[in-house]
């Protein structure tokens, strides 16, 4: 939230108000759907089965805050803090496991960094495309039916080079964790009949082919599990981002629990 | 029932913000957020400003921010400034703001329509006591408590409610307007004591509104100068910015205060052909045209010679060639030596049908400035090589 700008001229600022009275990411319209995780994958993807897949992970976009009483996030500085430790070591683990080689995306500067920040907002921008207009009902287009062909173009072939890695992990993790008040008003209104939500917990992950830029993965839950402030909860919700990940060629999917 | 809640609530609010703000006078550049609210805003802005920092639109000219910063610090003091972090970023739009960490971002519109120190000083020092004064906190705790109470009597009151909900969002956007003004008026005294005139405060929203007018009338519309957002205004109307910053200006101590006019242009000299070109690009003859007149208040400059030239081009309606075509010439005459004049008196004279000389004019371009990134267009267009 920015303070004060000296003129807002701002068209359709009736949007304002509106997101007062919800204040939500726009993702969390899913929040009604009756499937509240989906995930597509590209045909006939699946990862090398002779050595372990090199995946660069992105600096992760992860956001924990409180949710008030009438509905608006307070980010918490903390909370965001511990979950994005938590979630990049159970990441990591979670890789292991899947024969897959985790790197971070080293904190670069200058020219590099605002390559990697380009590519990363550009991908969110994929990946909301694919989730609107494929993974969830509602705005559905004809053809991502059959579909799935996103891509971030031949150019991320450079992050490729960058980060020393054949794929790109992105993923976003959004959660609003609902305060006392928040729960006292759910409570009050199923005495009188009245739906309040409380809490929203949203994410998806998304694998990118960096050597054609193609999206090759993704995975959107509106519904997330597990308490990312602490290590147990991250594992779960790592494990719940990373359903359906992509196998490799010839061994079957990951065995075990989640 | 919000209201008997409220009281005690609120003075706990108070008396938290007061201790803040005095932490933010002791030191602002010292100052830490503690409470958890305030922490997770600044932790927003803090990601925020990451990727301000990797934007193709911040300009990265150390001399203008150095320029920029100097003003800042002027206005508000060493010590208070070493708590800001200035980011110029390239949009031909006239706004600044403030984050609660400390980031404060200036628009280069805002640079092309100060006329001399002092107004920017007054939008700085503006943006400024939105900082020192922990407003961004406030609305975020003010938003939050009357949304908990709309929550609350929409649950509890239902379809009845909605008028008092309604009321109680009113509020928002009175407290955001009470903000603004006070940030207003905070920054009068921070241009005193920076030794500026703080009618200058006023005179930049009467210089808008007339700019807002010259717009209209070359569209012949209404003008917008008074057009807001009603019941979302979060400021107030410019018309009572302009009149209340007046008032309050005439009361201060204006003597021996100065503008700066000439500091101001001349730091700003080397990018004014960006910025009037960026404005030009905006499509707004009637606002570029008043702008540029402003700007030409001492004298029209050879920069400011060619920039009408330019102007005029663009919009191409008419006799605008020909226009711009004397407009080039003049400035040539006055002793510019930048080869985008010849370029635009060449692709006017063509476009007035005048070819030999235009072509003519179009190769002295490309000999000027043999590596234009248009030179292969341009000698084209010379019918050469």
């Amino acid at each position: 939230m920015c303070r004060g700008s000296y003129v807002m001229k701002h068209f359709g600022f009736g949007l304002f108000a509106a997101t007062l009275l919800v204040a939500v990411p726009a993702q969390a319209q899913f929040f009604f759907e009756m499937g509240a995780e989906k995930s597509a994958t590209k045909d006939g993807f699946v990862l090398p089965d002779d050595r372990a897949a090199r995946v660069i992970v992105f600096r992760p976009d992860v956001n924990v805050g409180e949710q008030t009483t009438g509905g608006l996030n307070e980010p918490n500085a903390d909370w965001t803090k511990e979950a994005r430790t938590a979630l990049n070591a159970a990441l990591e683990n979670e890789l292991k496991s899947r024969s897959g080689e985790m790197k971070l995306m080293p904190d670069l500067a200058g020219e590099e960094a605002v390559l990697i920040d380009e590519y990363t907002r550009l991908f969110k921008a994929v990946a909301n495309a694919a989730i609107s207009h494929k993974l969830f009902s509602g705005d559905r287009l004809p053809t991502k039916k059959d579909a799935f062909d996103w891509t971030m173009g031949p150019g991320a072939a450079k992050l490729g080079d960058l980060g020393g890695g054949d794929y790109g992990l992105f993923f976003y993790t959004y959660d609003s964790y609902g305060s006392v008040g928040r729960k006292a008003v759910q409570a009050v209104g199923l005495l009188i009949g009245v739906g309040v939500s409380s809490g929203v917990h949203i994410g998806y992950a998304g694998l990118v082919d960096l050597k054609t830029g193609e999206l090759v993965w993704i995975n959107a839950d509106v519904k997330m599990g597990g308490d990312v402030r602490d290590s147990e909860g991250a594992e779960k919700r790592i494990s719940q981002l990373l359903e359906d990940f992509p196998s490799s060629g010839g061994r079957g999917k990951k065995v075990g629990a989640k | 029932m919000t209201a008997i809640v409220a009281q005690p609530l609120q003075a706990e609010s108070n008396r938290k913000i007061e201790e803040s703000k005095q932490r933010m006078k002791d030191s602002a550049f010292d100052y830490q957020p503690i409470d958890d609210d305030e922490r997770g805003l600044w932790l927003q802005m803090d990601e925020e400003e990451r990727s301000i920092k990797l934007s193709k639109f911040l300009v990265k000219d150390p001399a203008l921010n150095e320029y920029v910063r100097k003003v800042l610090c002027k206005t508000v003091g060493e010590l208070n400034c070493q708590a800001t972090r200035i980011y110029i970023m390239r949009t031909p739009h006239f706004n600044a703001s403030m984050a609660p960490n400390g980031m404060m971002i200036v628009w280069t519109g805002l640079l092309l329509r100060s006329r001399n120190e002092a107004e920017l000083a007054s939008v700085l020092g503006h943006e400024f006591s939105h900082f020192e004064n922990l407003h961004s906190i406030q609305s975020f705790r003010d938003i939050r408590a009357k949304t908990d109470a709309m929550a609350w009597i929409s649950v509890i009151a239902g379809s009845a409610g909605s008028l008092a909900s309604l009321g109680l969002l009113g509020l928002v956007f009175d407290f955001s307007r009470d903000m603004e003004r006070e940030a207003d008026i905070l920054a009068l005294d921070h241009l005193v004591d920076g030794g500026y005139d703080p009618m200058a405060s006023s005179a930049i929203w009467e210089q808008l509104r007339a700019e807002m007018d010259a717009t209209a009338a070359e569209r012949k519309v209404r003008s917008r100068k008074d057009k807001n957002d009603g019941f979302f205004s979060t400021h107030p109307n410019t018309g009572d910015r302009m009149e209340y910053l007046r008032d309050a200006a005439s009361k201060k101590d204006r003597e021996g205060k100065s503008l700066g006019a000439d500091e101001y242009r001349a730091a700003l000299l080397s990018w004014w052909p960006r910025l009037i070109d960026d404005q030009i690009k905006l499509n707004d003859f009637g606002a570029t045209e008043f702008l540029l007149g402003k700007l030409a208040d001492d004298g029209w400059t050879p920069e400011l010679l060619y920039a009408r030239g330019e102007l005029y081009r663009a919009r191409g309606k008419d006799d605008d060639f020909q226009k711009a075509v004397e407009f080039y010439r003049q400035s040539i005459a006055s002793g510019a030596q930048f080869s985008e004049n010849w370029r635009g008196l060449g692709l006017s004279l063509l476009r007035s049908g005048v070819k030999e000389e235009g072509q003519a004019a179009l190769r002295d371009y490309v000999t000027r400035q043999p590596d234009a990134p248009d030179k292969a267009i341009i000698s084209m267009m010379a019918g050469g090589n």
